[in-house]
């Protein structure tokens, strides 16, 4: 069962938005302030702790004793909880803050309670899959370089080595990412739309396919005989770079 | 709210020929001094002419002014008497004028005796005057130093007037790009030095400094009210959006469901207003508008949504622009176009210096007389499809178009990105959108 701990400070709202997602099998724990919240993650952290795990923060940003984007932070180096921040400062700069704050996925207040849902499922499969954590250092790393080009995870944009700022599909943003993250590595169909799935996209093997090349074509890469995305025939792709975190 | 910039715009575009402060001062002192020294000289003519040859010395003026033989006007008898000596084919340019313009007097002359062979048919000495070169020469130097005086003087006196009209156009520019109530240099407006000058000049500068320091206020004011009002409006929106899920019957709810959406639209669409007028969009980086065009044509198409792209320019199509501002502007035309349009088709084509990013649809239209207005703040076209209200749930695109903020936000940011953003119903029906930027 997944067990959600919810952070708002608004009383109705927690326990509305808790009644929700019992109804979808998960056990909420619900907070009101950042010093309770942070009580609470102490307090399980200590060693003969019986009480299960929780397994994904929802977390507003707007809390009357702190900070929200400072709790996301607190929380980012003292454990690997997946977090999802909530707020009604839906505005591209705070989404941008928070995420580099090492917050996993943003929602805006007032959120569709079903794609509050979707994306709790989606971030824990990410965690599940293991591309958090320790073992991915690029994850961390906000603009990563290749080839000359660097690519801006937050901004979701790509600069060339020319410097001219070359915008990128949501489609092509999930793909280079997964991408970036695997250098050098044969990555096949399915792996690919595992990696690039996103709520509320349909993805295909159409799609995928369709995303490599207009992906290689913005990187300028020939279609007959790309460098950097290259085709292995019947395995899938290979991104034929190296990847660098950049500060 | 935002004041409009386009009127002080006007104001670069100033010809050489039009009406300023600067060229009436100018005209002013330097007609009326050159005036002042043909009366001078009518009168005195008049006044000292040789007995009996009064009317032809007045007729000879227009043409070929020249002195009365006698050395006898009034003050300027000293410096004349010397001058009025030696005979014309000597050559001096030097002899004064008859008007009383003593800053004149000293001037040496450009070219000494150089010209006697010129002087030849004017040296006819006419009464005994000076030869007509010589005089032509003597106004000539007149009227261009009188010139240069009143040019500097002209200067001198529109100065203040100009930098208060400086002043104006920065604050305009100001209100439209402030830090925000939050933001580093809180309410600089702009100000005009308030201790120089004369006492008419240093009072208005005092009024202007405290109208643009009130106008910043209440500007910073009215943000942070709006912001914050629209901010807390969201969470009672979202307890609203959390209980209709559990509210029957459907139908009933969905509905609510709708305006909810609704509501948190124009939420959003204030508070991008805001924002865009206190960030200003971000810093200006080379792009590669084609790749944005088709980025957000892919993003709508993967949502299944009928936008695509109908051509693009071969070589990268490049602007200097601020990428998010330009995103923000095409998705709201596009956003629009799927909207009211029912689908949207994109293209980007290269014009000489420009790039234009045309985005058709097949709706209606707008009716002529509505094209300019539909730019105004909180403008909604008259005729709305009831359907299009589910359809704008998606994302960034279709969240700022639904107040009617959209195209206001669209064409400012276009404009503070030297583009223009032009509206127009296409022959074969259907609404053309066109942003047009200058090529990088």
């Amino acid at each position: 069962m997944i067990h959600a701990l919810l952070v708002d400070d608004d009383t109705e709202l927690r326990s509305l938005v808790a009644d929700y997602l019992v109804r979808y099998g998960m056990q909420v724990t619900a907070l009101t302030n950042g010093a309770a919240l942070k009580r609470t993650l102490q307090s399980r952290a200590a060693p003969p702790s019986s009480s299960p795990p929780f397994d994904v923060l929802l977390l507003d940003l707007m809390l009357p004793d702190s900070n929200g984007l400072d709790l996301c932070r607190w929380v980012r180096q003292t454990s690997t909880l997946p977090i999802i921040m909530l707020t009604a400062q839906g505005d591209p700069a705070s989404r941008i803050v928070g995420l580099e704050l090492g917050a996993d996925d943003y929602l805006p207040k007032p959120f569709e309670p079903r794609e509050l849902v979707a994306r709790i499922n989606a971030v824990l499969r990410r965690a599940g899959a293991g591309q958090r954590g320790a073992g991915s250092s690029s994850h961390a790393a906000v603009r990563v370089r290749f080839k000359g080009w660097v690519f801006d995870r937050l901004a979701r944009q790509l600069q060339s080595p020319q410097q001219v700022v070359v915008a990128l599909s949501s489609a092509e943003f999930r793909l280079l990412e997964a991408f970036v993250e695997h250098p050098r590595r044969v990555l096949s169909r399915d792996r690919l739309l595992d990696l690039s799935r996103a709520p509320g996209a349909d993805v295909t093997d159409r799609a995928i396919d369709l995303a490599v090349s207009r992906l290689r074509q913005k990187l300028g890469d020939s279609p007959r005989e790309p460098v950097l995305i290259r085709t292995v025939r019947s395995e899938g792709y290979v991104f034929d770079a190296d990847v660098d975190a950049l500060a | 709210m935002k004041p409009d910039l386009r009127g002080l715009r006007l104001g670069k575009m100033r010809h050489w020929w039009a009406d300023t402060l600067f060229k009436r001062l100018f005209l002013l002192m330097w007609l009326g001094l050159v005036a002042s020294h043909l009366l001078a000289f009518v009168i005195t003519m008049r006044v000292h002419a040789p007995p009996g040859s009064t009317a032809p010395g007045i007729e000879r003026l227009p043409v070929l002014p020249s002195l009365p033989p006698m050395g006898s006007a009034g003050s300027h008898d000293a410096q004349r008497g010397p001058a009025g000596a030696p005979p014309p084919e000597a050559g001096r340019l030097d002899r004064p004028p008859p008007p009383p313009d003593a800053a004149q007097r000293d001037r040496p002359p450009p070219d000494g005796p150089g010209n006697p062979p010129d002087m030849a048919p004017g040296a006819a000495p006419n009464d005994g005057g000076l030869p007509a070169t010589a005089l032509w020469l003597d106004y000539g130097i007149r009227f261009l130093a009188i010139g240069l005086v009143a040019w500097f003087g002209a200067r001198w006196l529109s100065e203040p007037m100009r930098r208060l009209a400086a002043a104006s156009e920065q604050l305009g520019h100001g209100l439209g790009n402030r830090p925000g109530p939050n933001g580093p240099g809180r309410s600089a407006a702009p100000q005009v030095e308030a201790s120089r000058g004369t006492l008419e000049v240093r009072q208005t500068a005092q009024v202007f400094n405290t109208m643009a320091q009130r106008l910043h206020e209440q500007f910073d004011a009215q943000d942070l009210l709006m912001a914050a009002i629209s901010h807390d409006l969201r969470t009672p929106l979202a307890r609203l959006r959390v209980r209709l899920e559990a509210m029957a019957p459907p139908a009933q709810a969905e509905r609510c469901v709708g305006d909810v959406q609704e509501m948190d639209q124009l939420i959003g669409s204030v508070l991008e207003m805001v924002r865009g007028r206190q960030q200003g969009g971000g810093e200006r980086q080379r792009l590669d508008l084609g790749a944005l065009a088709q980025s957000l044509v892919d993003d709508l198409a993967e949502q299944g949504l009928p936008a695509s792209m109908a051509g693009t320019t071969e070589e990268a199509a490049l602007v200097v622009a601020q990428p998010q501002a330009l995103r923000r502007v095409l998705g709201n035309l596009i956003g629009n176009a799927l909207r009211y349009g029912g689908s949207a088709r994109v293209a980007v084509a290269a014009t000489g210096s420009e790039l234009r990013v045309t985005i058709d649809d097949d709706g209606p239209g707008i009716a002529p007389h509505q094209l300019d207005a539909v730019f105004a703040p909180f403008y909604r076209a008259p005729v709305r499809d009831p359907a299009s209200d589910t359809m704008a749930c998606g994302g960034d695109h279709t969240r700022s178009a639904g107040a009617g903020l959209g195209l206001y936000i669209a064409r400012d940011l276009a404009e503070r990105n030297d583009g223009r953003l032009v509206l127009a119903n296409r022959a074969e029906g259907g609404l053309r959108a066109e942003l047009v930027l200058p090529r990088a």
